[in-house]
């Protein structure tokens, strides 16, 4: 087993440099309030190869704000998990990143969704095609929670997404 | 007492980031991440933890699969940032009790190590220390530093972190 990592590791502990940032302490704490109870976990799923089946690309030009396009292909991923498959794609800008959605199948009446990083909350209310977006998100971890009346929640693995 | 993660209280929660922060710190350092990134590999592990969602029953095994998972995260952003294509999954989730190195994570354990290292010859000696002191230096500046062909720097950790465990396990 390649357990270097782990040597250093314990060699720096030992040594007592390095201590951990205060922030890192305070957002470990922080990820108690994150805990969803009762929803379901969406894994990632393979994107299908043919691009052209991708189906969010007028969701993003409708949010896409200046100063991101041309960086490089925004990120594609997909999550599934109790009969719902969540779509996401996301924007990397300089500062931020936007974010266009889709669920399927399209949700009942009264479905939102919780765009979550671990700082920032945004719901929306997809349209009737499932469709959501938002825009100014930090980069870093996220999540998508589809909240589903009736059902148990919807989760999405977070997802890092840096430059 | 056996912890349901739903039924986790914030006081328990706190006591496992006391406990084990420090140790995955360490160990997304040890990867040579910056602070950025080795923040991010700590968070992953508690974020991965809210969303496993398994009956924890003994803190010490948490701690080792905490470790673990950090471990395993600071691998895959290391991964990312040289330039291997991403395939966009998140690795496998590990196992729940972690793997049994990380338990070994200890302060004691790390002093015995350090006691190792001073038995070493040169230059592991001088290559351990600065490897530790400076987590972010490249190999170009361990080589100025060393006085050492840059070429050489890798193959030379390598031997001397051998050279250390082979140490260790003589000494169990």
């Amino acid at each position: 087993m390649n357990d270097e990592e782990y040597l250093l590791a314990a060699l720096r502990i030992a040594s007592g440099a390095d201590p951990v940032p205060a922030r890192v302490s305070v957002e470990a704490r922080a990820v108690y309030g994150l805990r969803l109870p009762g929803a379901v976990t969406a894994g990632p799923v393979e994107l299908p190869t043919d691009g052209g089946a991708w189906p969010l690309s007028g969701v993003r030009s409708a949010i896409r704000s200046d100063g991101c396009s041309a960086e490089g292909e925004p990120r594609l991923l997909r999550f599934a998990a109790d009969g719902l498959t969540i779509d996401v794609e996301i924007t990397v800008c300089d500062s931020h990143l936007d974010l266009a959605g889709q669920m399927h199948p399209a949700p009942a009446k009264g479905a939102r969704v919780e765009i979550r990083t671990p700082h920032v909350s945004k719901i929306r209310f997809p349209s009737e095609t499932g469709e959501f977006a938002t825009t100014g998100l930090p980069h870093g971890w996220l999540s998508v929670v589809c909240h589903r009346p009736g059902d148990p929640p919807v989760a999405t693995r977070w997802h890092r997404i840096r430059r | 007492m056996p912890y349901d993660l739903d039924l986790l209280d914030e006081t328990a929660w706190r006591d496992l980031v006391d406990r084990f922060g420090y140790r995955m710190w360490a160990v997304a350092r040890a990867f040579g991440l910056n602070s950025t990134d080795a923040a991010d590999a700590v968070q992953a592990a508690w974020l991965r933890l809210v969303e496993s969602a398994h009956t924890i029953r003994d803190p010490e095994r948490v701690g080792a699969w905490l470790v673990t998972t950090t471990r395993h995260e600071a691998a895959r952003i290391l991964r990312g940032r040289a330039g291997d294509a991403p395939t966009g999954l998140p690795d496998e989730i590990p196992a729940p009790d972690g793997d049994p190195v990380a338990v070994m994570l200890t302060e004691e354990h790390g002093r015995r190590l350090w006691a190792a290292v001073d038995t070493l010859p040169m230059p592991c000696r001088s290559l351990l220390r600065l490897i530790v002191a400076a987590p972010e230096a490249g190999y170009a500046q361990l080589a100025r530093r060393l006085d050492m062909p840059i070429g050489s720097i890798g193959p030379t950790r390598i031997r001397c972190l051998k050279r250390l465990r082979s140490l260790m396990e003589d000494e169990r």
